[in-house]
């Protein structure tokens, strides 16, 4: 059974978690430094965000979270299920193992995407904590 | 312990011998094509290679309609697009490339372009070609890239000054063809640089954390055969039975790598490839000894099994094998009258500390067994320098 029942609930949960990091002064900082556009495409069920490193981002925010469908051109495109979506921000999911495993599809330069991996760490517990702090306890793995 | 999980995957079919590349009519008829398309640099034109393909290309009453020769050592872009056009006016419906990495790996782009049209760039990423490209027929005439079946192509960007891959199992030939009479006339510094190019693949290999048993096994008989044959290969380049073995080893690292990776040698000599065009094997070969040193603290027992792979006499302790193992990759490009330090490549020393930032973000640093820092990399570089 899916980790989402719907879109709305990935944006509720994944989304929101992208929107709590906008201002992390660390994976924020680092993100937005990338000058990236970095799309992930879900299925099941079907679902898109953006991270726009790239253009001008809100007051206090070092970039911003575009859920849905959007006009930006990504430089990387993510793509793979909700579910491995889910399991990847607990940090459960090795990402060369995925990509050879066809769990996860990447589109762009691979030195963009890996850059970006140290600085996300710290989301590793923070997505539980957020979960929690949203109700969600139940999707904590 | 085995992997949690692990895939292994080869889709090339090998064939190999003395004077092979002129009888492969029989093989090139299996793909029940008409018009061959020669991928190729103008090196390996002047050596007369070409017409031993010719006389197999007759025998499979297939038409050469083509010759692409126009491939540098550093392929780029831009190359693999013209290539791709050159091919497509000539209506080529079966790709052969002659040649070194940078030839075979230009041929593995312009196969993507022909096959799934768009730009090269287009499918710059991980696993994105999902179904099977048009034929490819890969003549190594150097062993050292393993490229003729390995799931990349590495090609250079020339805007931004680095080296990038597409990762597919589509990519690796189709047919590999290892002919040791076509290595016979390489000089002894390019035999061993590309020789030492194998060798850091099969190290790395096996000490990637990308590791799988089969891959395992591969790398460490690739070790043992590159370290007894190649400083005979260096010294007499006549010798037929070195050549075939080199040529065949280093196919064995390239089928390792393939599925296990690499780790910070080659993510430093992308980056010196990129950043100044040192030549891979001569980058790998300068970084292999202070890249294991560096992975000696998380990589003990691996870099001691390396020891026992090279034909050194295990002493019962594995701290003593492990820095036997260095010290062994260490004295062997001396043997094989390679540089040692890298200021010898003509890197600049003020500029080392970007080549260890830059490495921190290539991808092969990924699967590296110790987390690569960039301050931790520049001492390694300082020291080498």
């Amino acid at each position: 059974m899916a980790t989402f029942k719907d879109a709305a609930e990935v944006y509720q949960c994944v989304g929101g978690f992208f929107k709590t990091v906008t201002d992390h002064p660390e994976m924020g900082e680092k993100i937005g430094a990338s000058g990236l556009i970095i799309q992930f495409v879900y299925s099941e069920p079907d679902s898109i965000i953006t991270v726009d490193a790239k253009n001008p981002p809100p007051k206090g925010s070092f970039f911003r979270i575009i859920e849905g469908p959007c006009d930006l051109k990504p430089d990387v495109k993510m793509t793979m299920t909700a579910d491995i979506a889910h399991r990847f921000w607990f940090g459960k999911v090795n990402l060369v193992q995925a990509l050879a495993k066809g769990d996860m599809k990447a589109q762009g330069p691979i030195p963009s995407i890996l850059k970006l991996l140290p600085a996300i760490k710290p989301a590793y517990t923070l997505y539980p904590e957020y979960l929690k702090k949203i109700g969600k306890a139940d999707k904590v793995i | 312990m085995l992997p949690e999980y692990f895939d292994y995957h080869i889709r090339s079919r090998v064939v190999a011998g003395p004077g092979v590349a002129s009888a492969l009519g029989n093989e090139l008829r299996r793909f029940e094509r008409k018009r061959a398309f020669i991928v190729t640099d103008k090196v390996v034109g002047q050596l007369g290679f070409l017409d031993r393909v010719k006389k197999s290309l007759a025998d499979a009453e297939l038409d050469l309609v083509g010759v692409f020769d126009e491939v540098p050592p550093n392929s780029e872009f831009g190359v693999v697009m013209r290539g791709a056009a050159a091919c497509r006016a000539a209506r080529g419906d079966i790709l052969i490339a002659i040649g070194g990495g940078s030839v075979i790996d230009t041929a593995k782009g312009m196969n993507v372009v022909l096959s799934l049209g768009g730009d090269y760039i287009d499918y710059q990423g991980f696993g994105l070609i999902e179904r099977q490209l048009g034929p490819l027929v890969a003549i190594p005439t150097t062993a050292g890239t393993g490229s003729e079946v390995t799931a990349y192509a590495v090609i250079r960007d020339d805007a931004t000054k680095s080296k990038q891959t597409i990762v597919s199992n589509h990519l690796a030939a189709d047919l590999a063809v290892l002919d040791p009479e076509l290595t016979l006339s390489l000089p002894p510094s390019l035999t061993a640089s590309t020789g030492l190019d194998a060798l850091t693949h099969a190290v790395e290999a096996y000490l990637s954390t990308n590791w799988r048993p089969i891959s395992d096994g591969i790398a460490l008989h690739a070790c043992g055969i590159i370290v007894r044959w190649l400083p005979v290969a260096v010294d007499d380049g006549a010798n037929l039975e070195a050549r075939y073995e080199m040529l065949v080893a280093a196919c064995e690292a390239g089928m390792a790598f393939s599925s296990a990776m690499v780790g910070c040698v080659h993510a430093l000599a992308h980056t010196l490839g990129g950043l100044y065009e040192v030549p891979h094997g001569l980058a790998n070969a300068v970084l292999l000894a202070p890249g294991m040193e560096y992975n000696l603290p998380v990589a003990e027992a691996r870099l001691a099994d390396l020891a026992r792979a090279f034909g050194l006499k295990p002493t019962g302790d594995q701290a003593r094998d492990a820095r036997a193992a260095i010290d062994f990759v260490r004295g062997l490009l001396p043997r094989v009258k390679l540089p040692t330090r890298l200021r010898d490549l003509k890197v600049p020393e003020g500029e080392l500390a970007l080549v260890a930032e830059t490495a921190c973000l290539d991808a092969a640093i990924y699967t590296n067994p110790r987390e690569a820092v960039a301050e931790e990399l520049l001492e390694v570089l300082k020291k080498v320098y």
